[in-house]
């Protein structure tokens, strides 16, 4: 246990920058597991494409660099994703907000709602290969379904809890009803629709790995899983490892950045007193 | 007037009724659309095909092995991952240098976690239940790993403090202030990490199974059953949506309500 009560240790601490020194033990982190994994490599002496080490993984992925595969793969992975999410969560809101507006429409539409949002895509892509055979429109319509769902759960939920109070006041002051649906519905429904997109977006995340291994021709889950047919386990690696710096990535650059102005311009701002 | 009692039971038995009518819509039309529409069963099957074959396989007893057995694995699945990384979890987090220097790691290893880990499962598994079962556990491993860690982080220091000015024991620290404090967010993590090791366990068995409710419903595509496909993807809704409600929101509830840690 450290002794972070003693007030010298403190000032001992914030001199050498307690900021770096964080740093460098989570730079260390990282190294202490690529070091231990080739060590290990070197131990246990498995065939390389049974257990391949940092150097075979890092070969492949020169190769993989060099025979212009990686970059291609990753664009079309990416760009699959993007369309999916943005055309799935334009749909969710929309339905959403159409549903949610009418007391009467969630009543009816909710339940089956959340049925369909419990059968996960992963589930859907027999049915969609069976419908549009192996490829890019399976994929597609898959993280449609996937990004879709959250977002219109949740916009549903967010719309349904906007205070009455609220529109009635704005309504009592003259407001039209498409400026009671912008200036009041929208904004109080924002957070709960950004929890739905990132839900969404993670699924989505996970879905198109997936689909990519069943339905695709290219892309980052087709490198993953062909490495593994053919016995060339460093590229599977590499496709793992691309996939959770390109998952890091839009959280990082994308989700949590929307996800902070949301909050501060519209989240939370009546319930924390 | 006796108008509390009605607002009180009606809205409950209205919005039931209300819930039902796509339900009975959507059964009205398959149960017409064949009849009208030229739709090949292949790409939509009739009612009667769909029950037909669930009748022979719920006879035959196939259904209910492929769901024990998905069930089972995922039950494994969850208990190994658990185990292994809550105590871990706690481990690292009640020591902030550790903390630091794994954060990371299981930040990175939590990202790829779930279904991007079966392609390796199969070479070093095999196609079968140890591929299955261990990408399931290392799914719920990394996504809970990750809770347990944050869980306890977000205990405030000033209770760590509070307690070992008041004498307090680092066993009394770890049962009666760490374990309670961070309960609330494991349990949330235990929820989440079951939502992507039930994506897990259905893709897993689709790619690497030899039986299980995903098996069957992958292997139908290859003989176009799409009776089998559609009643697989039924299956699966309903089994997701009583685990989480069943079992998890209650147990949220409960702790929620026990420990008294309601966010917001």
């Amino acid at each position: 246990m450290t002794t972070e009560a003693i007030p010298a240790a403190a000032a001992k601490r914030s001199f050498r920058s307690p900021k770096n020194a964080k740093r460098i033990r989570q730079l260390g982190g990282i190294l202490a597991v690529v070091v231990a994994w080739q060590i290990s490599v070197w131990v246990i002496d498995l065939p390389p494409y049974f257990y391949p080490g940092p150097s075979n993984v890092f070969d492949a992925f020169i190769e993989l660099v060099e025979r212009g595969i990686l970059p291609p793969y990753i664009g079309d992975s990416v760009g699959r994703y993007a369309l999916g999410v943005f055309c799935g969560t334009s749909i969710g809101v929309l339905i959403g907000l159409l549903i949610g507006l009418s007391r009467l429409m969630s009543a009816v539409l909710a339940p089956t709602i959340n049925f369909f949002y419990s059968i996960v895509e992963v589930a859907w892509i027999p049915l969609f290969v069976i419908w549009w055979g192996y490829g890019i429109k399976t994929i597609i319509v898959a993280l449609v379904y996937v990004a879709a769902f959250p977002v219109l759960y949740n916009t549903l939920i967010g719309v349904r809890t906007v205070p009455t109070v609220l529109i009635n006041a704005s309504k009592s002051l003259g407001a039209t009803n498409l400026q009671v649906l912008v200036n009041v519905i929208l904004p109080s429904a924002l957070p709960n629709i950004f929890t739905g997109f990132r839900i969404g977006a993670g699924f989505a995340f996970r879905g198109l790995i997936f689909a990519e291994m069943i339905a695709a021709q290219t892309g980052v889950g087709y490198l993953i899983f062909e490495g593994a047919n053919s016995q060339q386990t460093d590229r599977t690696i590499v496709g793992m490892i691309t996939i959770g710096l390109m998952w890091l990535v839009i959280d990082r650059a994308y989700l949590s950045p929307v996800e902070k102005i949301t909050i501060e311009r519209w989240g939370l701002v009546s319930d924390s007193k | 007037m006796n108008e509390s009692t009605t607002v009180l039971a009606r809205p409950f038995f209205r919005r039931w009724m209300l819930g039902l009518i796509p339900l009975g819509v959507a059964l009205a039309v398959w149960m017409v659309a064949p009849a009208v529409a030229d739709i090949p069963p292949f790409m939509f099957p009739t009612m009667a095909s769909v029950l037909k074959s669930t009748g022979k396989h719920l006879a035959d007893g196939s259904l209910v092995f492929n769901v024990a057995s998905s069930l089972g694995r995922l039950a494994i699945g969850f208990v190994i991952g658990n185990t292994i990384a809550i105590p871990l979890g706690i481990a690292i987090a009640t020591n902030t240098k550790i903390a630091d220097v794994f954060q990371p790691v299981l930040t990175f290893m939590q990202s790829i976690a779930g279904i991007a880990w079966v392609p390796l499962a199969i070479i070093w598994f095999g196609i079968g239940d140890g591929a299955v079962i261990f990408v399931i556990a290392n799914t719920i491993f990394f996504s809970n790993i990750y809770n347990t860690v944050l869980g306890v982080r977000s205990i405030p220091p000033v209770l760590f403090k509070a307690a070992r000015s008041h004498g307090a024991s680092e066993k009394q620290i770890l049962f009666d202030l760490v374990i309670p404090g961070a309960l609330t967010q494991i349990l949330v993590g235990m929820r989440t990490s079951m939502a992507f090791g039930w994506r897990a366990l259905v893709g897993g068995e689709m790619l690497a199974g030899t039986s299980g409710i995903g098996y069957i419903t992958i292997e139908a595509v290859q003989w176009y059953q799409t009776e089998i496909i559609l009643r697989g993807m039924i299956i699966i809704g309903v089994l997701w949506l009583v685990m989480d409600r069943l079992i998890f929101r209650v147990l949220e509830d409960r702790t929620v309500q026990r420990w008294g840690m309601i966010q917001n």
